[in-house]
């Protein structure tokens, strides 16, 4: 007998078992029934463990290495009219593929990281109300599922630091996945995409960050486009701005209209020391700007939720 | 935060650019403007009117008005005397009194931002009196909450018929609403003293703060019949500043004055005269101010030698708060104590025990700074955003306490007596000071600004500066605290003149090489997109719940402590159960044939840690093959994979799957699953998942998935595995159909026979056509289509018939 057809005898034998109860001085009763109640509540969770036990232990094995079943037909493919990548990694690569192809080292961003390098390593002093701004998570290990792609500055800092010694650049974009622990809504989510820039030299300027910017958007959207700033505050740059463009045609922009972008500045020369680099001697700028809006404007998408609800009617009328 | 244009532009020099240029500019050189209130219509057809004569009406609160609008309205009936008719139900109106008409056609201010404005017009009252617009007050007026009667204004330099929107520097004004996150470091701008004196800088005007904010001296001398003491943790409360005040006589103000109105045009409300002077102190020049009832303080500290303590609260410490809430602190509050007795949140809120009431004899007037670090957590733990604490949040200089207390005494000297200050800090501190170079500016804007340039830029903002051939010496002003260093002078110069007219320059610089792991991502979505399958994503974290649906061990994934909610509380230890979630909901919605990866980093705690002591992780590919018309589809998915690495270069081998310890991969049914292997590596998994964990996602039977490691798949050396040969002879097409034991590998016998082909010298093309077994058969038939040639020749018949011939035979 199968171990869940002994627990369903045990659990008939209860049963009448129960029916004894009328016996019982009416004192007892209650008492018993509550008994009789509680292991019948425990086979009927035993019984639907066995069972399911059961399920995985009647099946066949087949074989691993042929290439269909016994008696069965090769299968074949959904094909590529079913397929369809995801929006925001087909964004994420092409902003990625214009940085690569403007000359900058691309570095994968981590999904869990520390203090050390979501604060400290940027300049925030310890306990500061700028890190509440970030609303991050937490382990209970104290590490933080990073709320800025900021959070690889110090490591990319300290990778690319040869390339200074042999009278090079450090250029890097590091595109990833960031946290903040908000409410979703429509145009709020927990979990979205940024891509950052660190670039370091002996004599590049806020002028070459702004160039820089700008070739960048002009290029993603394949267009002349007109650039603004407006001062920010960020604890690991100084100075610190916002980045906007004016809303490309693209979008619908008829010239009057701009789109905040991204924030960013000339690195914080603590932060430049703290990877171990002269900040009297080099000097560079930084920038993190989001990937979900790109993508949003891009499609007309008005509800951010879609991205992470891996539904087919979304991801295959976004086919891209 | 709130700005009025018309209070911001007065203080100011000549301005030559309009409205909306000069909020441009602020946008682009001080702070974000997140919005602009445009009330320049707000008060249009709003008159100052003398009151003529009042006629009670019996048995109702009412009066029938006749006034004085200098004829100014349109539309309007008037008596022979050119007065309009008006009931009012105030009980203050009066005959003489100056008070305010909104006039027939004009919309009721309090109602300006509604969809639907409300728009006064002839009324008839009691069926038998035209009433014409309406006698407001300071609620209708939006002006305040008071709708006890109608505002009263002051009959000096009025005139009946004079626009009410004219008065108090234009009540037809603009509000800026200033996005507050990028002045976090910027105290000095929560003032309106100190956000005029950037927007001078900006417009290249030089600014001179008042001189009672610069050298600050009191014009009393302390009574020495009136006792305090301040004893204040000098890391929690660098400075209090305390002035003991004696009321003097009712501050009876029954005029609506500027001041109220600033405090409306500033998001605030007037309640009464002592609390509007503080909060009006506190817009004006940033620095919050709080009074206690001096009397009700001493008798709180039960001494005859008050004294007030400001230190850290103890755990558990409670106080009853000015709305009436108690509140238990912790040592991360600062708290005001009356000899050691709680009378104050320090920064947030002060005890109900020492409110100011219309008894009040005497006032405290604090005016201090606290540590920024605790006040945040002050915010925090008791969820107070007030005006204040957002002030001194953001650090308060210690410099400006004794200034400001000593203008409220100016502000306030018709109602309130100075009688004694204390302050914990005797004598200012002297400026810090940044010395730079003229070409670092230059060096790090990518600017060509000269010395003088720069001097007059910092100087306009009242920065002291000492010029020594190119270098500058900086004398930073106290109300400064975010300068230390040159950087921090270089942002100045480059904002005050405008990043915007900075010329973009493009820098050259080496070229970069693709990112391995990026390209392999790209071809893999490229890939799989084109085989008919959907690339989604889903959350890092998942509920405890999921893992434990898939057999995984919730001790090995990372747990966020402060979770938005149970469904986001772990993090992932592979990707496969995220999309296995995701399925039914699909099927649901009527597909019934889909393949769904994602590819994404995942964590699991057994992995540790790097060098840096930061977990490590794991990027992983996986993919989901639902069919529900299918009972098994390890095939389909198997079919997938190969097709993947195949055009990855890579040649995947198939092993016996092996469960992993920490159980992670433990959704596999072991008995339909395999290891993917590649020069002896596990690269993955591909297998059906187990019954019961299917029927827990209400999943069919038979889902098949595989995942990839990607660091694994990076590691190979997928170059070496390609092997591109081609015949110019002609290829050869047989049939070939084996029997083997039922129970015999697949996958053994298509080696042995690619053995034979490559043996023999051939490129060749084996493709599997059947396997069949026939129903309680102990044999199975392996159908293949054979096409090979020789690189060198043409294959003789003999050949050919040879190489068949051992292909037959290999099982025997």
């Amino acid at each position: 007998m199968s171990k869940s057809a002994e627990l369903k005898q045990k659990l008939k034998d209860l049963n009448l078992e129960y029916a004894k109860i009328k016996d019982l001085p009416p004192a007892e009763r209650a008492d018993f029934g509550k008994k009789i109640n509680q292991q019948k509540q425990d086979l009927m969770r035993q019984i639907a463990a066995a069972e399911d036990a059961e399920l995985d232990t009647t099946v066949a094995a087949l074989d691993i290495t042929a290439p269909f079943a016994v008696n069965g037909t090769p299968p074949s493919l959904l094909g590529a009219e079913q397929g369809s990548r995801h929006p925001l990694m087909v964004e994420l690569d092409r902003v990625t593929s214009i940085y690569q192809n403007m000359g900058f080292d691309i570095v994968e961003s981590k999904q869990l990281d520390d203090e050390f390098h979501m604060f400290d390593s940027l300049n925030f002093a310890k306990g500061h109300p700028a890190r509440d701004g970030y609303d991050s998570f937490r382990t209970e290990e104290g590490f933080i599922p990073p709320a800025h792609t900021s959070t690889m500055q110090h490591r990319v800092l300290k990778q690319f630091k040869p390339k200074l010694a042999e009278g090079k650049t450090i250029a890097v974009v590091v595109p990833g996945r960031v946290y903040r622990n908000e409410d979703v809504d429509a145009t709020h989510e927990h979990t979205f995409y940024q891509c950052e820039g660190v670039y370091v030299s002996e004599d590049c300027t806020m002028g070459n960050m702004l160039a820089i910017l700008r070739e960048f958007f002009e290029s993603y959207y394949g267009q002349k486009l007109n650039i603004k700033t407006q001062p920010g505050y960020f604890p690991f740059t100084e100075p610190s701005l916002e980045f906007l463009i004016e809303k490309p045609k693209s979008l619908g922009g008829k010239g009057d209209g701009w789109l905040e972008m991204l924030g960013c500045g000339m690195i914080h020369p603590n932060v430049l020391k703290m990877a171990g680099i002269d900040p009297h001697k080099y000097q560079g700028f930084a920038w993190g700007g989001g990937i979900d809006r790109l993508v949003m404007l891009r499609y007309g998408l008005n509800d951010v939720r879609y991205f992470e609800s891996a539904k087919l009617d979304f991801l295959k009328e976004l086919a891209c | 935060m709130l700005i009025s244009l018309n209070w911001l532009k007065r203080g100011l020099g000549q301005i030559t650019v309009s409205d909306d240029e000069l909020i441009k500019l602020i946008g682009a050189r001080l702070v974000e403007v997140e919005g602009v209130l445009d009330q320049s219509t707000k008060y249009d057809n709003i008159f100052c009117v003398q009151v003529k004569s009042c006629e009670k009406i019996p048995d109702t609160h009412l009066t029938l008005c006749k006034i004085d609008d200098g004829q100014k309205a349109p539309d309007v009936v008037r008596d022979a005397d050119g007065l309009v008719q008006v009931m009012c139900g105030a009980p203050n109106v009066r005959v003489g009194m100056f008070a305010v008409w909104i006039a027939p056609g004009a919309i009721v201010p309090s109602t300006f931002a509604d969809a639907e404005p409300f728009v006064i017009g002839m009324r008839k009252m009691l069926k038998r009196y035209d009433s014409y617009g309406m006698m407001a007050g300071a609620d209708e007026l939006d002006l305040g909450d008071d709708h006890s009667g109608i505002v009263e204004l002051n009959p000096a330099n009025l005139k009946p018929g004079d626009s009410f929107a004219d008065l108090f520097l234009s009540l037809n004004d603009k509000i800026l609403d200033i996005e507050n996150k990028s002045l976090t470091h910027r105290p000095d701008t929560f003032g309106m003293l100190g956000f005029r004196r950037e927007v001078a800088g900006i417009l290249g005007q030089a600014f001179h703060s008042p001189d009672w904010y610069l050298n600050a001296q009191p014009h009393f001398t302390n009574d020495a019949n009136v006792k305090l003491s301040i004893e204040a943790d000098a890391e929690l409360c660098p400075r209090y500043t305390a002035i003991i005040f004696s009321v003097s006589s009712a501050p009876a103000t029954t005029y609506l004055n500027e001041q109220a109105t600033l405090l409306a045009r500033s998001g605030m409300r007037p309640i009464d005269p002592i609390v509007d002077a503080t909060n009006y102190a506190m817009l004006n020049y940033g620095q919050p101010l709080h009074a206690f009832d001096y009397d009700k303080f001493v008798a709180v500290g039960k001494t005859d030698e008050p004294k007030i303590i400001v230190r850290a609260a103890r755990e558990g410490e409670k106080l009853t708060l000015l709305d009436g809430k108690e509140i238990t602190m912790s040592p991360d509050d600062i708290v005001i104590t009356s000899n050691d007795i709680p009378v104050a949140l320090a920064g947030a809120m002060g005890g109900a025990n020492t409110a100011i009431d219309s008894s009040t004899k005497r006032i405290i007037l604090e005016s201090a700074s606290f540590s920024l670090y605790h006040l945040r957590k002050t915010q925090m733990a008791h969820g107070i955003f007030s005006e204040a604490i957002t002030r001194f949040t953001k650090g308060q200089p210690v410099g400006q306490t004794l200034p400001v207390a000593l203008r409220f005494a100016e502000l306030t000297k018709d109602y309130l007596q100075p009688i004694a200050l204390f302050d914990t800090q005797s004598a200012p501190a002297s400026a810090p000071t940044v010395t730079l170079e003229l070409a670092q500016i230059n060096r790090l804007l990518g600017s060509d600004f000269s010395i003088d340039d720069v001097k007059q830029l910092l100087e306009n903002v009242e920065f002291s500066v000492a010029v020594s051939e190119q270098q500058l010496t900086v004398a930073v002003p106290f109300w400064r605290t975010d300068i230390a260093i040159p950087e921090d002078i270089i942002e100045e110069v480059g904002r005050l003149s405008g990043y915007d007219n900075l010329t973009p320059v493009l820098p050259l610089h080496a070229t970069a090489s693709p990112n391995p792991a990026m390209v392999l991502k790209s071809d893999l979505r490229q890939l799989l997109a084109s085989f008919g399958a959907n690339e989604a994503l889903t959350y890092s974290f998942v509920h405890g719940d999921l893992l434990k649906k898939v057999g995984q061990d919730t001790q090995n994934s990372y747990r966020i402590v402060n979770s938005i909610s149970p469904d986001l509380q772990f993090i992932r230890q592979s990707i496969a159960p995220s999309l296995l979630a995701k399925c039914y909901s699909n099927l649901r919605t009527g597909y019934h044939k889909f393949a769904l990866f994602e590819m994404n980093q995942c964590y699991r705690r057994s992995d540790g840690c790097d060098e840096d002591g930061v977990p490590l992780n794991r990027h992983q590919l996986a993919l989901v093959y639902v069919d529900d018309t299918s009972d098994s589809n390890f095939y389909t998915a198997k079919h997938y994979l190969v097709q993947l690495l195949q055009r990855l270069g890579i040649q995947a081998e198939f092993a016996p799957f092996v469960g992993a310890e920490d159980a992670s991969n433990s959704y596999y049914e072991a008995k339909r699953s395999a290891n993917i292997m590649a020069n002896g590596r596990v690269l993955g998994y591909l297998g059906e998942v187990k019954t019961s964990v299917l029927r827990q996602f209400k999943l069919p039977a038979g889902v098949a998935i595989f995942e990839l490691a990607l660091d694994e798949l990076l590691a190979l050396d997928r170059q070496a595995q390609r092997s591109f040969r081609l015949s110019q002879y002609p290829f050869v097409s047989r049939d070939l159909t084996v029997t083997v034991p039922a129970a015999a590998n697949y996958g053994d016998f298509a080696a042995k026979l690619k053995a034979v082909l490559q043996d023999a010298g051939l490129i060749f093309r084996l493709s599997p056509t059947s396997i069949y077994q026939g129903e309680d058969a102990t044999t199975k038939h392996l159908s293949f289509h054979l096409e090979f040639a020789h690189p060198d020749k043409t294959l003789t018949k003999a050949e050919i018939q040879d190489i068949m011939k051992q292909a037959e035979s290999i099982n025997n």
